[in-house]
């Protein structure tokens, strides 16, 4: 598990902790940036789990340690103690569930316990999902406490870099920073042996028989 | 603060996509100062032959199943000293790679079982910077665009495969139908010099090859 303020790679790192209530997705955001999946199971985060993930901007590379914390009380472990040494944060909830927003408040007033002045953004998720409980308009916590909102989807990855982008801004005092292309190195040659080649194929066979697992006509960004 | 991307169509109140960018949060202290770098695609040496928008799935070989891997653009970008071509696909929006592989002699894409906007592939991809055995399948918007990329990535896999052959003569071993070609030439050399089929084709190709290579510095 990493450390606080643990600085293992020779570019800039930053301690993002994540709170919010169970269920409200997350672990599936981190890991829609970690993999490019989409998890549809919940498995709740027992603590926290931690995860570096790197973004390319115009001003070099960067590093956010994701504090993914358990939203489940049950499953709370040291709680507020997962906040020390946080730089920035992201408050997520449930659009589809209002008393996720309703706790809203409470996640953040123990985070702002243990991190003063910080960068947080309020994001409210599963915005793809038709029956909303929680409308646009009736976000309106984060202009009382100075946070910034996005709507957001892990599942339609709708604004889905825009929290890391705004937190990036804020950390480096610099609006204008930006994503870039990240180096795609020249891949080495590989020699493929013929028995390989026949498994490889044997596999692909299986695997072309499989759906995918969202296998509507959805349009591409 | 302003963006520069364009609107997105969504299913969402109108008032929430029309204050979408504006920043509400406290002033905060930056912690870092970061300078302007150089930034280097990877790709300045190379030219993209075929650009697509895409959605980009892994086989989860402990799970059975395919798992997202992002979505974005897929190209197939050429080299333009070697014309060695690769194919490397971005996640849109954060610009993070989620495929780069060469597209070598002995990959053959197939079709999907019962999607004609998806194909499959084997690849030891290097997206993450190691060498990795990768089943991809790729699904486009349109069943036009999954056929103009099958027949683009067929297209330069068999470019590939005289372009080795003529390169490489030592390590090449273990393809089946390049022995039996090479059994046929020694049978041929013993004999009398009357061409077989097998090795007229591979003539005919490594001339479709020359005039393909039109840099002249190209072949090592």
């Amino acid at each position: 598990m990493a450390l606080p303020n643990q600085q293992t790679v020779d570019y800039p790192s930053f301690k993002l902790v994540i709170v919010g209530d169970g269920g409200t997705g997350k672990t599936t955001f981190v890991k829609r940036h970690l993999t490019g999946e989409f998890e549809k199971k919940y498995e709740p985060t027992i603590g926290v789990e931690v995860h570096p993930l790197d973004f390319f901007t115009n001003c070099g590379k960067i590093r956010f340690y994701c504090w993914d914390t358990a939203g489940q009380e049950k499953f709370g472990g040291l709680r507020d103690g997962y906040y020390i040494h946080g730089q920035c944060a992201i408050i997520m909830f449930d659009v589809t569930a209002r008393l996720t927003y309703k706790n809203v408040p409470t996640w953040h007033r123990d985070l702002c316990r243990v991190c003063e002045n910080i960068p947080i953004v309020l994001c409210g998720n599963k915005v793809d999902v038709r029956n909303r409980q929680v409308k646009a308009k009736q976000v309106t916590f984060h202009r009382k406490k100075n946070l910034q909102y996005y709507e957001i989807s892990a599942k339609s990855n709708y604004n889905f870099e825009k929290p890391f982008l705004y937190l990036a801004r804020k950390l480096a005092g610099d609006p204008a920073l930006h994503f870039v292309e990240s180096p795609a190195l020249a891949p080495p040659e590989v020699q493929i042996d013929l028995a390989a080649q026949q498994q490889h194929e044997a596999e692909l066979v299986a695997a072309a028989s499989q759906p995918l697992p969202d296998d509507d006509d959805d349009a591409f960004e | 603060m302003a963006s520069t991307e364009p609107e997105h169509e969504h299913r969402e109140d109108e008032e929430a996509a029309a204050n979408e960018d504006e920043d509400t949060g406290a002033q905060v202290a930056p912690i870092v100062k970061l300078e302007e770098v150089a930034v280097s695609t990877g790709e300045e040496n190379e030219e993209a032959i075929l650009e697509l928008k895409a959605k980009l799935y892994r086989f989860d070989k402990n799970g059975k199943q395919w798992k997202e891997r992002g979505a974005g653009t897929v190209k197939f970008l050429k080299h333009k000293e070697s014309n060695k071509v690769r194919l490397v696909m971005r996640q849109s929006k954060t610009l993070k790679i989620c495929a780069n592989h060469l597209v070598i002699s002995t990959m053959s894409v197939q079709e999907h079982a019962g999607n004609e906007k998806s194909c499959v592939w084997h690849a030891t991809d290097f997206a993450d910077g190691e060498l990795k055995d990768e089943l991809f399948c790729i699904r486009f918007a349109s069943i036009e665009n999954c056929k103009t990329f099958m027949e683009k990535f067929q297209e330069v896999a068999e470019s590939q495969s005289t372009k080795e052959e003529d390169q490489e003569t030592s390590a090449a071993a273990g393809l089946l139908d390049k022995l039996t070609v090479e059994e046929k030439k020694t049978e041929d050399e013993a004999g009398d010099d009357a061409p077989v089929a097998s090795e007229e084709e591979i003539e005919s190709d490594s001339e479709k090859l020359e005039k393909k290579n039109e840099e002249p510095a190209s072949s090592s």
